[in-house]
């Protein structure tokens, strides 16, 4: 189990990690983003230079409140657009770089599910996470069934198999569509605010079933959230951003320092530290 | 293996049985010849011509009115006159005859008309080794000319010459009567909403000027739309329908008489509504009557002397409901337009 | 879990073939002209082996000049409309979209009544610029439609509502203003007609319309596991190696290209293309892998059935066969429907 205290030194500047036994999965090294913004609706949006790491089995929250650029970034690890400068890596091969289907064989993303037009099996839907492993018009082998069956069971919704898609709760859903991205078999899971329509249960069920993907089955798991305390709580690593400035990488006792918090969410808070190493954030004095 | 060659030669026995002593249509005997048709189509007609199928109801009108009814097989679901026609075979309607119908009857000619059927019928008759005689007439004489054209490629010649002879003979006759007439200005109506007429160029024109007539719009297009306003401003001496509207006359009348605008016009204030037969739409022979029965409704000085004797020449036809200003020296008693329901007419 | 395999494709797609072959069968047997299924198989081989002479006169003008082609035509046409179908309903993320949705059969109706009056009896002249007419409209779709340099659904759909209507109110003023007997040729267009477009020697043409449908229904085929993973949401599909961009490009050309073919050819069929997808899905579920040929299949069935009807059931009338579709069609429709709304 990963603990705090085996962290390098929580600075301002990026963390500099000793090369653990675990590799290093994810690095992203100044890297920058600009929307030559034309669309009026969408402010010109800039993400500033932003570095850190990621190894194998961590789960690093990219934190921050609504636009502060965690859209951008998620966009970028996901290699939907190439940043301005710097780079960002994925197991030592550029992201931008690879071809489409390599790319959904490394890294999977996982966002709230668009409106299904017809009606949809459970199953089918995570087989369709098969798709990076075959031809352009393929035929699921016995090969994809069996990993796509892993997939739902490793979210825990192997009964769900035969339901349809749009009978489910919204819960269930959530993990149907973790199972379609695990049956991916990335390196990589990138999660957008995956919390945001779950009850407090669920959430918590979410980060508990990623932190066991993440020690189990050896994924690097990326979560954007503005969930002060499940990030806290679950995550190794935060990258905490604010105007599209990454302010401070670190662990989550290096990262929740009261006066960058409270600048960060224009909101009084507290910051508690509990027995087990983790910060936790309450709302402070005079409101 | 064995079997199935004797059937295939029994099949093969059976046909050729079936060939020789099949359809007319498709032997071509010696004595057929070759014509040109009135669109400049050739045709191969046998010499003998039995089987007729017409796909139009003016040339089911002329086979009759050349005495050849018995000949006629098949005819369209709208050749309803004369009353005979009504019960023969029919192939279908004018536009989109059913070919295989047209097939089944083995006709030795089909007749067809560029008045109402299609280039496409004609091809595909063609292809399925079916003569096809199509006419074209653009004109009243255009007609008599068709008419003889057509008595003579199914060898009836001499009824040709003899019924286009009276028909000519009707024509001139009125021609001559209303020689000194001025030209009297209608408005035909082809649909009333939206309003529509007829153009310069059609058929009917030509019908309507024999009959000492002029449709009031002058139009290059053939069934050109106007307004009531161009109606007002051209304020025809009168109004006609054909019959195929129902009702008859008077109801035409009556219902003109109980529209704004319609009953401020000089025509229906005089009752001046005249209805002719859906016949004069058809270049057929029953067009005479139908154009001498117009020149009675709007020239009915000219036929003064003849009052009491009312002819109705020809082989085929129908009766005709007539609203017309009296039949000669009366002046026509005028209607004012709030008394329409008990004004006499 | 069962997941599809080209076995179950190859099976379903046999037993639809046999229900084809059936209502061909059906539809040669039927007609005015009464010719027993024996004479129809003789007649047929005969023809086959090339032995014309045997064959009676009329029974080879019946099924070979009118019956037979006008089968293979309805098989065309019914396979074209119900895959353009198939594809548009993705294309646009819409249930309720068909064919002529973005204006493809309009501007193939304006090409046709140009040519109509351009040059009224030339052969293949309205065919040529039917055809030529729906390029041109979907070009012009295709550039008002996109949004951002690709295609969005909503924009496109958008745009040919426009282009129909703009086109079919040009159609009326053309129509208002020629005479009387080139309107006759116009209704072909609006109702959908089987019967007359076939030049004297028709082989090389079925066989020219055939490899263009071979061609565009394939390349749609080609892209149905993508169209799968759109039909999930395109960011998803994106994220899973799609490429969006140029699926949609390929599945608006193809289906644009076998709609353009089937209006030029028989005119406006409704409900083919709207329906039939429908009922497949319903039957065999909404893998684009299956439903693409079970679309095709289907709609080939269905236009061979309605014009069977058609030009039989008033004989010795005939009618076109867009009527029939469409009534037919409508009350299976609202059936569709009402099951959806559950």
């Amino acid at each position: 189990m990963n603990t705090v205290a085996g962290r390098g030194a929580a600075s301002a500047s990026p963390a500099i990690m000793a090369p653990g036994t675990s590799g290093v999965r994810l690095k992203v090294e100044q890297a920058s983003y600009a929307y030559a913004a034309t669309d009026r609706s969408a402010p010109k949006f800039t993400l500033g230079p932003t570095s850190f790491e990621a190894q194998q089995r961590e789960i690093v929250a990219i934190l921050g409140p609504n636009a502060s650029g965690k859209s951008t970034l998620l966009t970028l690890l996901a290699g939907m657009a190439r940043p301005l400068s710097g780079r960002i890596e994925v197991d030592g091969v550029e992201v931008s770089m690879l071809d489409t289907r390599t790319r959904a064989q490394r890294i999977a993303l996982v966002q709230q599910e668009s409106e299904l037009l017809f009606p949809l099996r459970v199953w089918e839907y995570v087989l369709q996470g098969r798709y990076p492993y075959g031809k352009r018009l393929r035929f699921e082998s016995e090969e994809d069934c069996l990993l796509a069956g892993n997939a739902l069971a490793q979210v825990g919704a192997d009964a769900l198999r035969d339901r349809w898609m749009d009978q489910l709760s919204g819960g269930e859903k959530q993990r149907v569509i973790l199972a379609r991205a695990l049956a991916q078999q990335p390196s990589l899971l990138l999660l957008d605010e995956p919390t945001q329509h779950l009850d407090i249960g669920g959430k918590v069920e979410l980060l508990r079933r990623l932190r066991r993907l993440a020690d189990e089955s050896r994924y690097t798991v990326l979560v954007v959230t503005h969930e002060l305390n499940l990030a806290a709580e679950f995550c190794d690593r935060i990258v905490l951003l604010h105007k599209g400035k990454c302010l401070r990488v670190g662990t989550p006792a290096e990262v929740y320092d009261r006066a960058l918090l409270e600048e960060v969410f224009e909101a009084p808070l507290e910051v508690e530290m509990r027995a087990n190493g983790r910060p936790r954030v309450i709302l402070g004095g005079n409101h | 293996m064995r079997v199935w060659h004797g059937r295939f030669v029994t099949a093969a026995i059976v046909s050729a049985l079936i060939v020789s002593a099949g359809p007319r249509a498709f032997a071509a005997p010696d004595t057929s010849r070759t014509v040109t048709d009135e669109v400049g189509r050739k045709v191969t007609v046998p010499a003998e011509v039995k089987r007729i199928v017409t796909l139009a109801p003016n040339l089911t009108e002329t086979i009759y009115a050349l005495g050849l009814g018995d000949r006629l097989v098949g005819d369209t679901n709208f050749c309803d006159t004369p009353e005979a026609a009504k019960s023969k075979p029919h192939v279908g309607n004018p536009q989109n005859p059913n070919l295989e119908a047209i097939v089944a009857l083995h006709p030795d000619l089909v007749l067809a008309t560029t008045s109402i059927n299609t280039l496409e019928t004609a091809d595909a008759l063609k292809r399925l080794g079916i003569a096809v005689y199509t006419s074209d007439p653009q004109t009243v004489r255009g007609m008599l000319d068709s008419t003889s054209h057509v008595a003579e490629v199914i060898g009836a010649a001499q009824q040709g010459t003899e019924l286009v002879g009276r028909m000519q003979q009707r024509l001139d006759a009125l021609h001559a009567r209303l020689s000194e007439r001025p030209m009297v200005h209608v408005l035909f109506v082809v649909w009333l909403e939206p309003l529509q007429t007829i153009g310069q160029n059609t058929f009917i024109a030509d019908a309507l000027r024999w009959a000492g007539t002029e449709s009031v719009l002058v139009s290059k297009q053939n069934w050109p739309h106007l307004s009531l306003e161009e109606v007002v401003r051209l304020q025809p001496d009168y109004i006609v329908f054909t019959e195929d509207h129902g009702g008859g006359v008077s109801t035409e009348l009556a219902d003109l008489r109980a529209r704004p605008v319609w009953r401020d016009l000089d025509a229906v204030e005089r009752g001046h509504v005249v209805n002719v037969s859906e016949e004069v739409v058809r270049p057929s022979p029953g067009l005479v009557d139908v154009i001498e029965q117009l020149a009675r409704d709007v020239h009915p000085e000219a036929f003064a002397a003849d009052e009491g004797r009312r002819s109705r020449g020809g082989t085929l036809y129908a009766q005709h409901e007539i609203d017309s200003v009296g039949a000669g020296l009366k002046p026509a008693p005028t209607c004012p337009a709030k008394e329409l329901a008990t004004c006499a007419r | 879990m069962r997941p599809l395999t080209p076995r179950r494709v190859a099976w379903i797609c046999a037993a639809l073939g046999v229900v084809l072959f059936v209502a061909t069968v059906i539809s040669l047997r039927m007609g005015a002209y009464p010719i027993s299924i024996t004479d129809i198989v003789k007649t047929l081989f005969s023809g086959a082996i090339g032995r014309w002479n045997d064959i009676p006169g009329e029974y080879r003008s019946i099924v070979f000049t009118i019956r037979l082609p006008r089968i293979l035509l309805g098989i065309l046409v019914g396979a074209s409309l119900s895959t353009a179908g198939s594809g548009f309903q993705a294309l646009l993320r819409n249930p309720l979209a068909d064919p002529y949705v973005l204006g493809v059969s309009s501007g193939a109706a304006l090409g046709a009544i140009i040519s109509l009056i351009v040059a009224p009896h030339t052969p293949g002249a309205i065919q040529l610029a039917a055809f030529a007419g729906a390029a041109a409209t979907t070009a012009a779709v295709y550039f008002l439609g996109r949004r951002g340099g690709q295609l969005d659904s909503g924009t496109l759909l958008l745009a040919g509502i426009v282009a129909a209507s703009f086109l079919s109110a040009i159609i009326m003023f053309l129509m208002t203003t020629l005479s009387g007997r080139d309107l006759r040729g116009m209704a072909f267009w609006l109702m959908g007609d089987l019967g007359s477009t076939l030049p004297s020697n028709p082989l090389p043409w079925f066989e020219g319309l055939f490899l263009v449908f071979v061609l565009a229904a394939g390349a749609i085929y080609a892209t149905s596991s993508d169209l799968n993973l759109i039909l999930t949401g395109e960011q998803e599909a994106r994220h899973l190696g799609v490429n969006v961009h140029r699926v949609k490009l390929v599945v608006y050309i193809a289906a644009s290209v076998l709609t353009g073919l089937a209006v030029s050819v028989s005119g406006t069929i409704g409900y083919v293309g709207l329906l039939v997808p429908h009922l497949m899905r319903m039957m065999f579920g909404t893998d684009y892998r299956l439903l693409i040929p079970t679309s095709a299949i289907g709609g080939a069935i269905l236009v061979v059935l309605a014009d069977t009807l058609a030009r039989t059931i008033v004989s010795p009338t005939e009618l076109p066969v867009g009527a029939m579709t469409a009534l037919a069609g409508a009350p299976v429709f609202i059936y569709l429907m009402r099951r959806r709304v559950r």
